[in-house]
This record gives C-alpha cells, structure tokens and sequence, in this order.
C-alpha cells in the first residue's frame, strides 16, 4: 500500500513539475471539485426566469442566461457532473470488458485470440458515434443509455492495448518462471502479467476520458444524449448555437469549458505517458539539442 | 466622398426599411398586390431558400414541406383575402343553392394546364374524384366528406352536390381547397406536376433543390414577373439567414420566428401571412391522470403563453386560448383573459381532481426533439409543474420516432401544431388530437360525445347569423370544459424573409408561398 501511494506521489510529483500537466490537472481538479460539490455550491441550474431570458454575463450571473433565464454558469457546472460521470462509467464499462479480453487473447492466443479480436474489430468497424447512437435508440434517451453506448465504443482500444502489452510479456522470464513452479494460467494472468501492463492502461483511461467528454457531447449536440432539463455541455452548445446572434456567450463558454477539459486530458494522458513510460520529453530533447549546438 | 455618398444612401435606405417594416409586420399583403407596384416591379431569377425538401407535386399532398410549390404549380378555384373573404380565381363565379345543398361553379375560359391543354370541368370532376378517394385523396379527403356528388352540364361548370345543407363558409373552404389537376395527369401527378400554375418545373435535383419557369400562357395578365424560381434547400435555418444577409439568396420561406426577427432588425422584410399555425397541449384522456377532467382543466390556467411566445417563437404570434386564428369566424379574444396564466387556480384544479401525488406525477411529456420551440415549451411546462410539486420527465424523441408516436397517439402528453386555424371551425377537426371519429390519439368511440356534438351542430347550422355565433360560442365553451387539448398559442408557417429590393411580396391565406407577384425593385 505504501508503495502505491509512494508511486502516485512520485508520479503526481512529475506531473507537477511540468507546466503544461500542471495547469492541466489543476484545471481537471476544478472542474471534477465543482462537479461533486454541486450542490453545495450557490447555483440552481433549472430555476427559470423567463423575463430574464438571453441576458449577458453580469455579477448575478457570470456566464449570462439562457433562453429560459437559467443561470450558464450552474448549467454548465452541473454539466461537468454528467460529462464527468459519463466519462467515468463508460470507461470503467471499457475497462472491464476491454481488459480481460486483450488478457485472454494475448495469453492463450490460438483460436480464442483470432475470435476475440474478430469481435473486437467488428466493433472497431463501427463508427463510435453511429454505434452509440444506434444503441441509443435501443435502450432509450437517458444518461445511463449513453454511458453504455460510449462505453461499448471504447471497449476496442482496452482489448488491443492489453493485448499488445501481454504479447511483449508472455514470452518474458518472470512468466515463464511461475509457469514453470506450476502457476495457473488465471494466477499468471491476473497476477502477473496484469500488474506488469497497467502503465499504458492507464494512459488510456485518460485518453477515453476525453473521448468519452467528447462523444457524450457530440450525442448531446445532435440532441440524442441526456434528456432536458439536465444540463449537458453538448446540449448547451446545440441549443446555444441558435442564438450565436443575438447571445455568442451562450454556446461560446460552454464550448470553451468543454474544450479546455479535453485538452487538459489530452495533455495529461500525454504526460502520464512519457512518465509511465520512461520516456523523455520533447522540451529536454529540444533542450539537450540546443546545448549540444 | 464616393464613400460618404455610399454611406448616405444606405442610410437613406434603411430609413425607408425601418419605414415601412411595420407595414411589412403588420398584416399579410393581399395576393394581388397594387397594379402600379406590380408594374414597377422586374423580373428576373428569384432565388429562395427553403429548409426541407417536397414530398411530391400533388396539390391534395397539403403537407408544410409541400407549401412553397402548390401555388406556383397549380391554381385553386376561388381564393381567400387575408380577411377571408372568397374572391375568384379559376372560378368566375360560384352560386350557392337557396336549400344550401349544392353550389354551381362557372370556370374561366382563357386557362389551359402545363401541357397547354385547356382547363375543362372534366378536369375538375377528375380532381374532385381524386379527392373523395380515401387512398387518393390525401390532406383533401376530409373536406370532401360533405360531398355527395357532382355533375358537368358543360364544359365550363360543374355543379357539385352535398350530402345535407353547408354553411357557406364550409362550401367555400372546398373550393379553395380544389385545385385542379389535368385529368390525363391524374395517376402521375406526384412525380410530374399538372396544374394551371404561374410556373412550370424546369429542373430537380432530389435533396438540393428545384427550379420552375415561367409559364408563357399563364393566364393572369402580367404574371408571373420573374421568370424563373430557383428553390435551394439547406439543412440549417441559421445557415439559410447567413446566405440571405450575404446576398446568395433573395428570399427564405418557411424559416424561424427568432431569425425573422434578428433579420428583420437587420433590414430586411418580413412578411406573415393570416394561415398560422397553433401550438396545442394535446393531452391522451383516456390515459392516467388525464383521464380526470379537472386534471387536464388545470392546464388552461398552468400555460404561461405569453412567456411561451415570447421564448419559443421570439414574440412572433399572438396567445391563444382557442384553436383559432383572427381569420376564423369562432375566433373570440375573449378566452385568453379567461385563461390567463394563473398557477394557484391550476393547483386550485389539481387537487379538485382528487388524484395522489403520484398520480399527478405519473406520466411523461412527449417532446419533438428536433422542433426547438416544442423543447423550450415542454421544459416552462415542467418547470410551472415542478413549481407546484408534481415531478414528471420529458419523452425526447427525434424525427421520425417522435412522429410516429403523435401519429399513433402513443403519448400521454405533447405539444404539436394544429392547422386549419383560419378556415371554417369544423376543419379543425382534420387534425389528429381533434378529429371526432377514427381519432388516432382517443380512439373510438370518442370519450368526449359534447365535443362530437358540438363540432355537429357547427356543421349543420348554416342560418340565421345569431343560430351561427350560438354555435361557435357552444363550441369553444366545450374545448375548454373537455380541455383534452389547450391552444397556447399562434406562430407563422411559411414566414418569409426578404431582401429590401423585392416587392410584390405575397402568401395565401393558407400561408403557402406565391411567387408569382413577386418581382425586383
């Protein structure tokens, strides 16, 4: 447990150092801290004022109103709780079944890799947003119909990365070690090839993250996401775009919030990468470049 | 100074706009605008944008979709002014029997059809034949329901007879409804338009657009102006506003309130016709709480109509209690005072119904996804319920889900427009929540018999004036007693907007688009 803790702490430490991961999490840290807190925070995101509908930013409402005179603000605070939750279900539904899929092709190989990766790429096939749209339609409009859908669509990616890490390790000494002292196959998996591969499943539990933001969005944006009167960034923006004239903050700053936070991801799945990884950086590349000339 | 001059001019012009936009706003222009305008008017290639595409070139195909071509391709027998009065069209004349059982039509003799064959009353009779067939006769085979038959003494008349004596107004409802179709053209008319229209089809690209020319033999002196129509479909209402401010367009038909507005504070014109549509809160009484008069009464009182037309519909409409526009003889003020937005009488009403709070929360709200002013609708009706404590969700369907439901009446409760506003009362009975039989929604027999009987009793009070207005009265007291649907208010169909340099700007009295008086300053 210590040991955990001490490699998180080591790990946060390197995220820390770099500026651009920094003000990343930073910004993800306020984001999620807005998200869970939401209730406690000042802001009625459904409250309707009618006459005060379309009103520009102000002291009372910092991110203007919407068409019904709703606060921006709260609505996109509590947007970040459905992106957020969103994001977090569909990628733990990846996870689970993206796992131990890539686990069991890439150990047993044979007949079960060639149909779980079959699967897998009829799945890759689809495209996400058509696919998700379409288990929509099946299971109903509601947050739980897109969680599901986004987090089918991302199932793919966890297989083949946990397959491609299980193949560079099947073969290894360590393995080949408890095979030989008569460890089971579930036993080498599980416990010891798994914990030798969590480095780039966890990149991509970052990486997802911003996908699952973005398709949740685009689902929402194309008005099959959660229903209204749920705030939802996407939503925000599909609405918000019908009155760029007369009100632009309207669809601007949501967009811009959402922007921001996949950015953030994507620069932290970044970082985590090159850490995890033990990869150098660009700018100490860059950097040792220029001193050599 | 070519600048300063420049600058002087547009300023100029947009005094003029700001001007005359109130005339613009004011009222629909009669079909036939002012001679002398019309002869200062040029012509040339008009250039419009629409925002969905035909369904097909059959006039009796009376869908939204199909109403910036019916009267461009064909010519109804009478036509309407904006007040609703009957004025002739292809017909000369029409005389209305004393026993009100029959009306003789006299057709003009100097109209031929696209192939340049002449009108005749075959063709009408071959028209009317279409109609009165269930599985041809589409959005008109309701208003043929009153028909019993017809006969042709000549060529030029046609003498159409009905099953029991018609108020005038319901005579002439038909015939304006009648828009004849060449009779060897019958069978292909969805796919090849055959009609005395201002226009014939030149070209069409599925999905993108059509273009229409003049027809040389039209029969209307000095019509059409432009010679040519070229119809553009775009996907986005925002994306249509974007080409017209830029100049690739001269027209939009058919586009939001909230841009009409936007552009017309812009300078541009915007013409509204007297053919609204109403937005109703249809609700399924033979469903859950609906099923309680006192319930669904509540609603009368729980709609804040005017925040409605001012969110949904940028303010362009009026609030109504009542399925009908000004243009339609049971129209009454009156109702909306009545049924001002009032929530403590809504509650009032709520628990007069004696139903549990889980029962008063215990249904869904049918939203059109796709429909933005519905959304904004159903979310003040969800939020002035949640006021008063009942929590329900919206149904957020799109497109084709969502209309299969209403169609079906598969819902518990929606929004959705109602048509017919400004005809004869009984018409409004063409649509689904408020047909009196084969109702898709209540299905038969029809659970509220005092509004069968009142929508009867329209019918066949044809005489004296007083009997009239009694029943009219009789029967707006019942749609607010039934309340199985609550008018909220009125919007334009068929909205244009138009660059300043056009004139002649016209709709019918149905709000389909006339293009053939427009023309360029």
């Amino acid at each position: 447990m210590s040991r955990l803790l001490r490699k998180t702490g080591s790990i946060l430490a390197r995220l820390l150092s770099r500026k651009g991961s920094a003000l990343a999490l930073l910004f993800l840290s306020a984001v999620t801290f807005a998200a869970i807190f939401a209730n406690f925070l000042p802001l009625d995101p459904f409250g309707q004022k009618l006459v005060n509908a379309l009103k520009g930013p102000s002291a009372t409402n910092w991110f203007g109103t919407d068409e019904l005179g709703r606060d921006i603000l709260a609505r996109v605070v509590y947007g970040a709780r459905t992106s957020l939750l969103t994001a977090a279900g569909a990628v733990a539904i990846a996870a689970l079944a993206g796992v131990p899929i890539g686990l069991v092709a890439g150990f047993f190989g044979g007949w079960r890799d060639a149909a779980l990766m079959r699967l897998v790429d009829v799945l890759l096939a689809l495209p996400a947003i058509l696919f998700a749209m379409a288990m929509i339609a099946v299971l109903g409009r509601s947050q739980a119909a897109a969680l599901i859908a986004v987090g089918i669509t991302g199932i793919p990616s966890f297989a083949r990365i946990t397959r491609a890490q299980v193949l560079t390790l099947r073969k290894r000494d360590f393995v080949t070690a408890v095979e030989a002292f008569g460890g089971s196959a579930t036993y080498n998996m599980f416990r010891t090839i798994l914990p030798n591969s969590w480095s780039p499943i966890f990149v991509q539990v970052v990486v997802l993250c911003s996908v699952a933001i973005l398709l949740e969005a685009a689902l929402s944006f194309l008005g099959v996401g959660v229903p209204p009167p749920t705030p939802s960034w996407g939503e925000m923006l599909r609405t918000g775009k019908s009155y760029l004239h007369e009100a632009p903050y309207y669809a601007v700053l949501p967009g811009l919030v959402l922007t921001l936070t996949i950015l953030s991801f994507d620069v932290l799945g970044r970082a985590l990468s090159d850490i995890l990884q033990g990869r150098r950086d660009v700018d100490v590349v860059a950097k040792a470049g220029e001193a050599s000339s | 100074m070519k600048t300063q001059f420049l600058r002087t001019l547009r300023r100029l012009g947009f005094l003029f706009l700001a001007a005359t936009a109130p005339v613009a706003i004011g009222g629909a222009s009669f079909i036939a605008p002012a001679q002398a305008e019309e002869a200062a008017l040029k012509g040339g290639t008009l250039r419009v944008a629409v925002l969905s595409d035909l369904t097909n070139f059959d006039p009796h195909q009376f869908s939204t979709v199909n109403f910036h071509l019916i009267k461009n391709l064909y010519d109804s027998l009478i036509e309407y002014s904006p007040e609703g009065e009957a004025v002739p069209s292809l017909a000369t004349a029409w005389a209305i029997a004393p026993d009100n059982q029959s009306v003789t039509v006299t057709l003009r003799d100097d109209v031929s059809f696209a192939s340049g064959a002449k009108l005749t009353s075959a063709d009408v009779a071959a028209t009317l034949a279409k109609a009165a067939d269930p599985d041809r006769g589409k959005n008109v085979y309701a208003t043929m329901s009153i028909v019993k038959d017809w006969t042709t003494p000549d060529d030029k008349t046609i003498t159409i007879n009905f099953k029991a004596p018609v108020p005038q107004r319901q005579i002439t409802d038909l015939l304006q409804f009648t828009l004849p179709i060449e009779a060897k053209g019958i069978d292909t008319v969805e796919t090849v338009p055959a009609g005395t229209g201002p226009y014939l089809l030149d070209s069409r690209a599925v999905g993108q657009g059509l273009t229409l020319k003049a027809n040389p033999n039209y029969w209307r002196k000095g019509q059409p102006i432009a010679e040519k129509v070229d119809f553009t479909i775009f996907s986005e209402d925002s994306s249509a506003s974007a080409a017209l401010e830029s100049g690739a367009i001269d027209l939009i038909y058919g586009g939001s309130s909230r841009s009409a507005v936007r552009l017309q504070d812009a300078g541009f014109q915007v013409l509204r016709g007297s053919g609204p549509l109403v937005q109703v809160f249809r609700m399924n009484s033979t469903r859950g709480p609906f099923q309680n008069a006192k319930f669904r009464q509540g609603f009368n009182y729980l709609m804040d109509r005017e925040g409605m037309l001012r969110v949904g519909y940028a303010g362009l409409g009026e609030v109504v209690a009542l399925p009908w526009a000004p243009a339609s003889p049971a129209f009454d003020a009156s109702y909306v005072e009545e049924f001002a937005y009032n929530p403590e009488k809504a509650k009032e009403l709520f628990a007069a119904s004696g139903l549990s709070p889980a029962e008063l929360s215990g249904w869904k709200l049918l939203v059109w996804g796709n429909d933005e002013p519905s959304v904004v609708l159903s979310q003040i009706l969800q939020s002035a319920l949640a006021e008063l404590g009942i929590n329900i969700e919206l149904d957020v369907r799109q497109g084709a889900e969502y209309t299969e439901a209403q169609l079906a009446g598969d819902y518990d409760a929606t929004f959705g427009a109602v048509g017919n506003v400004q005809k004869f009362p009984s018409r409004v009975a063409t649509n689904s929540i408020y047909r009196v039989v084969k109702n898709p929604v209540l299905k038969d027999p029809h659970p509220h018999p005092e509004y069968v009987d009142a929508i009867n009793r329209v019918n066949t009070t044809s005489g004296p004036e007083a009997d009239v207005k009694a029943a009219y009265d009789h029967l707006n007291r019942v749609l607010v007693e039934t309340a199985f649907a609550v008018p909220t208010n009125s919007y334009d169909t068929g909205l244009v907007v138009a660059a300043p340099n056009l004139g002649g700007l016209a709709l019918d009295i149905d709000n389909l688009f006339v293009a053939r008086t427009v023309g360029f300053q």
